[in-house]
């Protein structure tokens, strides 16, 4: 393309869009370039930069009782509504991409709708409604709050996986006497790893970050790490909360290095 | 396949989704209907106290100005991100994507945090501008409309980076060629090729942009500060501070209804663009 451009003005045009993305580059970047370098720093005041560095708020993290409680909380929270979304989520997908039935439509518009209704509405109409069924505060209730986010997710990813397999392969087991679940299971899971492993991940992230729908239905003994992190993010700026960026950083770092292996799997552009 | 098999074969496969559809999704969002409409009484009061209050009309003229405002703002960053990933050759645009994904799946409390931290009174801004100019310097950066954006913005720029991309990529080389051989200059092709053939991809960025930020509650939250409450902070204080349930729900139906009413006619272009 560049051979044929002859336009002087192409080289300065260049330069300048170079020069505007890396500052906005940068912009994207500036909380975690000051996020994880504060983790490592001095326990008593949150400045930047520091020249005492140390482990000593990752120290403090890992044995309050006070930050202990609501990392178990979000990791228990996290397994199990990734479960429950990988469970439900990937035969869903995998029949709403291959087939058509009716109330389709329906069914997906409906387990797509928190997608579009803010989290807010979702988060209040949960608390009534769990209010009501006499489970809110428990963990129960956090773990279904959290499938309402992440089953979608989940679906999705699936549906764009089995639309990129070969259906050859399925026609194939079907003419060969294959029954929809055996081929399900031995002709299409093993080719939807890539997909398997990023809806599952997305699942666990989606929830391990939760924080609105856990706002409104957590209880004393059911505060999730986020939950928590706001609090102190509300009322004071505790430096150990830089800490606890860099873990949830590098959560989400290990989730985009892996999205971005399989991505030439799936291509989910998410 | 006979049918009725297929039709075991799906009750297997979909009623796991289905049954979760209608046992939590549907029921709370009945529940806020239910309750703004005061269950079967079927009364309007606590919508008509709603719009008429001053303190909502002025959170919701917040929640449209700062929604135009960082959407605007997001599209024109993003679409600079996109414009350059897109003229990378492969290999680099790999590296660069990183850029972009990593603050994507950063967590928001984290950027929340950080921008703290940055745009504080005596933050890395402001220490950095007192250094430069040697006095004290405290400007109001955070807690005010400057802090919300810049915490907004940050959020929503690679949700539109990634659609935009993807429609960039799609433009066909030869399409440039041509139009360079027809003697089309750099800014000629921008406004006739690429800006009309990103079109679909601007339209969903612009989509999931103005969702978010019309439900957005936790930047508002920890950098806007009390006096710039969006509709989300509000349903939260009915429901925290006031406890008045029917209020919040009669707020978060307007906030339902706002929703719509700036996504449907997007979706309806994006559907058509596509």
């Amino acid at each position: 393309m560049s051979t044929i451009i002859h336009d002087p003005h192409s080289r300065r045009y260049r330069a300048l869009g170079t020069g505007l993305a890396m500052v906005i580059y940068m912009f994207l970047l500036a909380p975690l370039l000051v996020a994880i370098p504060m983790a490592f720093g001095p326990t008593n005041s949150l400045t930047f930069p520091t020249t005492d560095y140390s482990l000593d708020l990752f120290r403090i993290f890992l044995s309050s009782p006070s930050w202990l409680g609501p990392l178990s909380e979000s990791l228990k929270v996290a397994l199990a509504s990734m479960a429950i979304a990988m469970l439900a989520g990937v035969p869903a997908g995998y029949w709403i991409a291959r087939h058509e039935f009716m109330g389709k439509g329906l069914i997906s518009g409906v387990i797509m709708s928190p997608l579009i209704v803010p989290q807010i509405v979702i988060a209040l109409g949960l608390l009534l409604y769990f209010s009501y069924a006499r489970i809110s505060g428990t963990t129960l209730s956090i773990v279904l709050g959290h499938l309402m986010l992440s089953l979608p997710f989940v679906v999705l990813m699936i549906v764009a996986g089995v639309n990129k397999l070969d259906r050859d392969l399925e026609f194939g087991a079907e003419l060969m006497g294959a029954g929809p679940i055996r081929m399900f299971l031995t002709v299409v899971i093993p080719q939807l790893v890539p997909s398997l492993v990023a809806a599952a991940f997305l699942a666990f992230l989606m929830s391990f970050d939760e924080l609105t729908i856990s706002w409104f239905l957590t209880g004393p003994n059911t505060v999730t790490l986020p939950v928590k992190m706001y609090n102190e993010l509300l009322w004071e700026l505790s430096p150990v909360v830089a800490a606890i960026s860099a873990l949830l950083t590098a959560i989400s770092l290990l989730v985009s290095i892996v999205l971005i292996a399989l991505r030439k799997e799936t291509s989910v552009e998410i | 396949m006979n049918s009725t098999s297929s039709l075991r074969a799906q009750a297997i496969f979909m009623s796991p989704a289905t049954m979760i559809a209608v046992a939590i999704v549907v029921p709370p969002l009945l529940y806020v209907l239910f309750t703004s409409i005061h269950g079967s009484a079927l009364s309007l009061a606590e919508f008509d106290a709603v719009l008429t209050s001053s303190l909502f009309r002025n959170t919701l003229s917040n929640t449209l100005f700062v929604t135009g405002l960082s959407s605007l703002l997001s599209l024109l960053l993003g679409f600079i991100v996109a414009l350059h990933l897109s003229r990378q050759p492969a290999r680099r645009r790999r590296f660069l994507m990183i850029l972009v994904l990593l603050p994507f799946w950063t967590s928001v409390l984290v950027k929340c945090f950080a921008f703290m931290v940055i745009l504080g009174r005596d933050g890395i801004v402001n220490t950095v501008l007192s250094w430069a100019f040697q006095t004290k310097v405290q400007l109001p950066l955070v807690f005010n409309t400057v802090g919300l954006m810049v915490g907004m913005t940050n959020y929503l720029v690679p949700i539109v980076v990634l659609p935009v991309l993807a429609s960039l990529l799609a433009i066909e080389p030869a399409v440039y060629r041509a139009a360079s051989i027809m003697g089309a200059k750099q800014a000629r092709m921008f406004w006739t090729i690429t800006v009309p053939m990103s079109l679909p991809g601007v339209f969903a960025g612009l989509l999931s942009v103005v969702v978010l930020s019309l439900g957005a509650f936790i930047v508002p939250a920890l950098l806007g500060g009390p006096q710039h409450m969006m509709l989300s902070n509000l349903v939260n204080f009915y429901n925290r501070e006031v406890l008045d349930w029917p209020k919040a729900c009669a707020i978060s139906i307007v906030l339902c209804g706002t929703v719509i009413i700036f996504a449907a006619p997007l979706a309806f272009w994006r559907g058509r663009k596509v």
